[in-house]
């Protein structure tokens, strides 16, 4: 592509040196007249600007007439530059980019300021470079890698975040938002809003104060409350693949007050029908936010039979039992292949309800209940669903309050299973029998490469053991990796470069 | 990432943010490249050892990447080990403080739980507690409004405030106590946080020095492995530059031997060169000379050519003149020829056409005669039938004539003998024998009794043969009688069944199937006669010879069959005459002959059959074609008829007409005495007549009425003769 490309703008190149040298011999017509243009992408620059640069020249000229043998006419700037230049300063106005050679094109991008409204150049540029340029600008810290490394994707996203961040319902215009959906709709793959404001009461909000905080609660979330509906947003997002969602409110210091971190049914409402409407969606994340098992159950009934949903983070919420058992339910009837619920307060039932789910099926791969509390009754009938389930390969059990019986079942699993790489039991009283178990089962598996039992009363010894059994493993698992690699080496013969591109 | 030191609530999501970088690939972006070289280099070795071993090398390659192994490989091996286990103890070390937490959490939970119900417990007692007192005091309230004493009643109502105010005592100080709880709960708040932000802190701390740690070891690691690649390479160099300097010294050596042994030869190639000079010189010299006297001789030789080319060149010149007054000679010879030639092609012209005419006439001639020829062979061909028939005709009346004079003859014959037969019997009393003579039987022309067809005699043997069983000897007689040849009627009969037998292939399919629903014998008869008609055997003999050669044949091959036919068809012709005349000879002494060949056809195998048919059928063919136009004429030869006729004549031989005459006097004799007597007789008879008629006469005179009237009756005086 770049051979083919070269030879036209060097001739064009070369022709346009030409034509410069012409134009600069008779610089003083052309700074009267200005070019006429040979070509219909070439704009003719307003004498106004020109008049200031050629006036620059003859003054140069004027004061180096003198027999100075370095001198030169290369001085003077090509008309491509000027052009260029003067594209570049009225980018807003008149916006030619497309038309360009893509070498001239790459110099008005290197040009153009990143203050240019976005009506302008959402949809025009895509140069990476442009983008980097604004978000550099805009934001100290940009993890580009975490936008799937393109930087104009990273700039919509945030900018949209940022946008919902600071939204405040009733007051603010929601036009400001769905304004920028048509520049940004093909674009936005992920949303991650950390924090919904909630509306503004100015008046009752001394009256807060005033108040403890108890009484306040349950008189003041029902009437408002209610934060920004996502829908017509997302509606718009056809490429929108990630929600992560915090209904929170940060950085509110010493104004804390409880009302501010509600999520309300109103709202829970809206959001399971905005997921619901989604179906590009693959990741939803909605943490933090005190959903309790009504909400989940309404959230997760929304998600049943969604198309693309793969992942599914409740963390860090108030879901008990029943939102549990709303869980497994979408776990028969979704391709949900990761799911979480740490930090909840599912108990035994939830835990044995996720269990029957997770026995037959086949597409869930990570499971994590961590900080939940389903004590040996949820970890064994978990450990049972595992002796049959053939897909999982990360589970986190820690701080559940598992104890030896649950060691015992999951020894036996680790000799059965195959599928499991990673189970983290930390933060639990699994006692020194059952560390010496879960020993005798580790000696049988050649599959597990993770195995946390920190903080789990779990003897030294067979900690250690375990870890010595986990590193032959993960050795083990390293040449698996390096086989394939060299047994392809010959045949695709570019075989070193993919380790080293899986390594990097 | 997010600023540290955020809402206490949100700390263990901050916490799972700062904590994942660590095993995300970011921390690693910081020194790629000497990372990136180093994996590569690694991989490499590996790749190469992997394919060495994949070459066949097996065992001894890996013994040799082994020891290749032994420094950087080996070191590159270390180090991953080591900074596998420092990535994996600092992840541990950064994860700690999060699972701290989470105990913590869990612990903090767990007091929680224990307090949470502790309070309620609390609450519910006091609650228990203060309903008591509300109802002791509700009580009171109605104790209090009995009382009509204002004393008793202030007294009533001043207990009742001090019990109220207990209460609400109680109450505050239950309230105090909770607020005393929340303050705490507060304080405990505000560590938490700080805990959590000093948590933060430790964890960021540690992360950072997690990251300086890795990275110090990385650093460490690669200068190792550079080190140890260094090494290598330098050990590798020396080993190179020790092995370059030998091979350069022994090279050096080399070179300057070869200089030597060059400057040596080139010497030598000098001194030769030089007396090759020399030798050439002279030899140059000589030849020189040498040419340059086959120059004057060759000088001298090409003017004597020349001369001789001149000479030739006249000479030719002559000949070319004489050619060309030749050449014109001969186009006038050919001119004259071409004229010859056009004559020539005229008169063959003519003589063409006139051959053509005379072929047309001849032709036509030619059919003419062609038609005469037709003609007359329909007139020969009506000529013959006239004639057949006339012959027939002929014949027939001749037979009908001859039958009629036999008949006659036979008829006086039979007179006659019937008259010899009286005069022998009647007159002399002889015993008569009737005659046997071969000519009485005979019925018909003489000759054409032999000549019958072959079918005829097919059906009498067939037929004699039949009643064979029955009356053998009287058979064997007729059949002599029929078949005067040397052969049995068996023996023919049975050759013939056997020949009918072998050779069905002659007879038509058509007819096979048509004597299907036969009797046996008239099958065989009807399958014979077709066999024949295809063989060609239309008459007697033709049959008899067939069954002749049959037996002669079996006579000869019997020993040794093979020779014998080769034999046979090598003398055919002749044979089959000798055959035929011994045929003529053997038919006086057909008897012995036929004991001769004991008749058993059983010998002759149905495999020869074919064989001897084949060679019949050749011998037969000669003898036939030369005998049917004389069968057509076939004169009857009478030379028997008159000796027949005469034999008739003298069927009553002399003697017997002697006695004849004799006894006819005799008779005659006798004759007239017997007339004699006759004439006798006759009055005799008239005489004995008249007596009677004379006795009748008186027997009616007697009888008569007249007669009892008379005295005396006549009858008494008479006796009268009764009958």
């Amino acid at each position: 592509m770049q051979e083919t490309l070269v030879t036209p703008t060097l001739s064009v190149l070369s022709r346009s040196s030409i034509t410069m040298q012409d134009r600069s011999s008779t610089a003083g017509q052309a700074s009267s007249t200005g070019p006429q243009p040979s070509r219909p992408s070439v704009i003719p620059p307003p004498s106004k600007s020109k008049g200031w640069k050629s006036g620059a020249n003859v003054r140069r000229m004027r004061r180096i007439i003198a027999e100075d043998p370095e001198w030169s006419l290369a001085i003077v700037p090509l008309l491509t530059e000027l052009c260029i230049q003067h594209i570049v300063e009225n980018f807003q106005n008149n916006p030619i980019l497309k038309q360009l050679l893509p070498e001239h094109q790459q110099k008005v991008l290197n040009h153009l300021s990143p203050d240019l409204p976005l009506t302008v150049t959402a949809n025009l540029i895509d140069d990476e470079n442009y983008w980097r340029r604004c978000c550099m600008q805009r934001w100290p810290v940009c993890h580009v890698a975490r936008h799937g490394g393109s930087w104009k994707r990273l700039f919509f996203e945030r900018h949209l975040e940022n946008l919902i961040k600071h939204f405040i319902p009733s007051t603010t215009d929601p036009a400001v938002i769905l304004d920028l959906l048509p520049f940004c709709k093909n674009y936005v793959r992920r949303l991650r809003v950390d924090q919904f404001l909630p509306p503004v009461q100015l008046p009752l909000q001394p009256w807060n104060g005033e108040l403890s905080d108890s009484g306040s609660e349950a008189e003041m979330e029902q009437p408002t409350g209610d934060h920004y509906q996502l829908r017509d947003l997302v509606a718009g997002l056809s490429h929108l693949e990630e929600l992560d969602l915090v209904y929170g409110v940060k950085d509110c210091g010493m104004n804390f007050e409880w009302n501010l971190f509600l999520f309300t049914y109103q709202d829970c409402h809206s959001l399971a029908a905005t997921i619901k409407a989604c179906h590009t969606l693959k990741t939803f994340r909605l943490t933090r936010s005190k959903v309790d098992d009504d909400k989940a159950r309404i959230l997760i009934r929304s998600l049943l039979d969604h198309p693309a949903l793969e992942e599914l983070d409740l963390s860090h919420n108030l879901i008990g039992d029943r939102g549990a058992r709303a869980a497994a339910k979408l776990l028969s009837h979704s391709h949900l292949r990761v799911l979480t619920l740490a930090n909840n307060q599912v108990r035994a039932p939830g835990a044995q309800s996720l269990a029957h789910a997770l026995a037959h099926n086949t597409n869930l791969i990570s499971l994590n209940l961590r900080l939940n509390c389903i004590e040996d009754e949820g970890g064994q009938a978990l450990a049972h669903a595992l002796q049959t389930n053939k897909c999982l390969t990360t589970l986190h059990l820690g701080g559940n309050e598992l104890s030896e019986p649950t060691a015992t079942l999951l020894s036996q699993v680790l000799t059965v299973n195959t599928t499991l790489t990673s189970i983290n039991l930390s933060c639990n009283h699994i006692g020194l029998d059952g560390g010496k178990q879960l020993l005798e089962g580790m000696s049988d598996n050649k599959t597990l490469l993770e195995f946390d039992l920190r903080l789990s009363d779990v003897a030294q010894e067979s900690e250690y053991l375990i870890g010595q059994a986990l590193c032959a493993n993960r050795e083990a698992a390293r040449q698996r990796a390096l086989n394939p690699s060299h047994f392809m080496s010959p045949i695709t013969a570019k075989g070193p470069e993919n380790p080293n591109v899986t390594w990097v | 990432m997010n600023p540290p030191g955020s809402l206490g609530g949100l700390e263990e999501k901050e916490e799972e943010d700062l904590s994942t970088p660590i095993l995300g690939p970011s921390i690693y972006s910081d020194n790629p490249q000497e990372r990136i070289q180093a994996r590569r280099l690694r991989i490499a070795a590996r790749l190469e050892a992997r394919r060495r071993e994949a070459l066949g090398e097996y065992l001894d390659g890996k013994k040799e990447s082994e020891e290749d192994q032994s420094k950087s490989s080996k070191q590159k091996e270390e180090s991953r080990l080591k900074l596998a286990k420092l990535l994996l103890c600092g992840t541990e070390l950064v994860t700690n403080i999060q699972v701290a937490t989470d105990i913590r959490e869990i612990h903090r939970r767990v007091e929680e739980e224990e307090i949470k119900r502790q309070r309620l417990e609390k609450l519910e007692n006091e609650v228990k507690t203060s309903q008591d007192k509300f109802d002791e005091i509700t009580a009171k309230w109605e104790e209090g409004r009995q009382k009509r004493i204002p004393q008793d009643l202030w007294d009533v109502l001043s207990t009742q405030q001090v019990h109220c105010a207990a209460l609400i005592e109680d109450k505050n100080k239950l309230i105090s106590e909770l607020q005393q709880e929340l303050k705490t709960k507060d304080d405990q708040y505000v560590k938490d946080l700080k805990k959590q932000s000093d948590d933060i802190c430790l964890l960021l701390e540690r992360m950072e020095e997690q990251v300086k740690n890795v990275m110090k070891t990385f650093r460490q690691e690669l200068s190792y492995i550079e080190k140890a690649f260094e090494i290598e390479r330098q050990e590798l160099l020396t080993s190179n530059k020790k092995k370059w300097e030998r091979a350069l010294q022994a090279h050096n050596a080399k070179e300057l031997e070869y200089l030597m042994n060059r400057i040596k030869k080139v010497e030598d190639y000098e001194k030769q060169l030089n007396k090759q000079r020399i030798w050439d010189w002279e030899e140059y010299n000589m030849i020189k000379i040498k040419l340059e006297q086959d120059v004057q001789i060759l000088e001298q030789q090409l003017q004597q050519m020349k001369a001789t080319y001149q000479l030739n060149q006249e000479k030719l010149e002559y000949n070319f003149q004489v050619l060309k007054k030749r050449d014109e000679e001969s186009t006038v010879i050919k001119s004259q020829q071409k004229r010859k030639i056009n004559r020539l092609h005229d008169t063959l012209n003519n003589l063409r056409s006139k051959y053509a005419k005379q072929i047309k006439q001849f032709q036509e001639e030619n059919q003419s005669l062609t038609s005469d020829y037709k003609r007359l062979v329909m007139q020969f061909k009506e000529l013959q039938k006239a004639m057949r028939h006339f012959a027939l005709i002929d014949d027939k009346q001749f037979r009908e004539i001859w039958l009629m004079n036999e008949e006659e003859a036979k008829d006086l014959i039979s007179r006659a003998f019937d008259v010899d037969r009286i005069i022998h019997t009647h007159h002399l009393g002889l015993p008569w024998m009737a005659p046997d003579f071969w000519f009485l039987r005979n019925v018909g022309p003489i000759s054409q009794q032999q000549q019958k067809s072959a079918t005829q005699i097919l059906e009498e043997v067939l037929m004699q043969t039949e009643e064979e069983g029955t009356e053998e000897a009287a058979s064997e007689a007729e059949s002599y009688l029929d078949l005067p040849k040397q052969i049995s009627a068996k023996t023919t009969r049975k050759i013939l069944m056997l020949l009918c037998d072998e050779s069905g292939f002659l007879i038509e399919s058509k007819l096979l199937s048509l004597l299907l629903p036969l009797e046996k014998n008239e099958c065989y008869l009807l399958k014979l006669d077709a066999i024949f008609s295809a063989l060609g055997i239309e008459s007697e003999d033709d049959l008899y010879k067939l069954v002749n050669f049959f037996l002669r044949y079996r006579v000869y091959h019997s020993p040794s069959s093979q020779e014998q036919t080769s034999l046979m068809s090598a003398l055919e012709p002749g044979e089959k005459r000798d055959l035929e005349e011994q045929k003529e000879e053997s038919l006086g002494e057909g008897e012995a002959e036929e004991k001769e060949h004991p008749s058993s056809p059983k010998l002759i195998h149905p495999n020869d059959v074919l064989k001897i048919l084949e060679a019949f059928v050749m011998g037969l063919k000669k003898p036939r074609d030369s005998r049917t136009p004389v069968k057509l004429k076939h004169v009857r030869d009478d030379s028997k008829d008159s000796e027949y006729w005469e034999a008739l004549t003298t069927v009553i031989p002399d003697t017997t007409q002697n006695l004849w005459d004799a006894l006819y006097t005799a008779l005659e004799k006798y004759h007239l005495i017997l007339t004699q007597r006759a004439k006798l007789l006759i009055e005799n008879n008239s005489l004995e007549q008249q007596n009677t008629e004379l006795q009748m006469l008186l027997q009616q005179y007697l009888e008569s009425k007249i007669n009892s009237e008379l005295q005396v009756p006549p009858t008494q005086v008479f006796r009268v003769p009764t009958k």
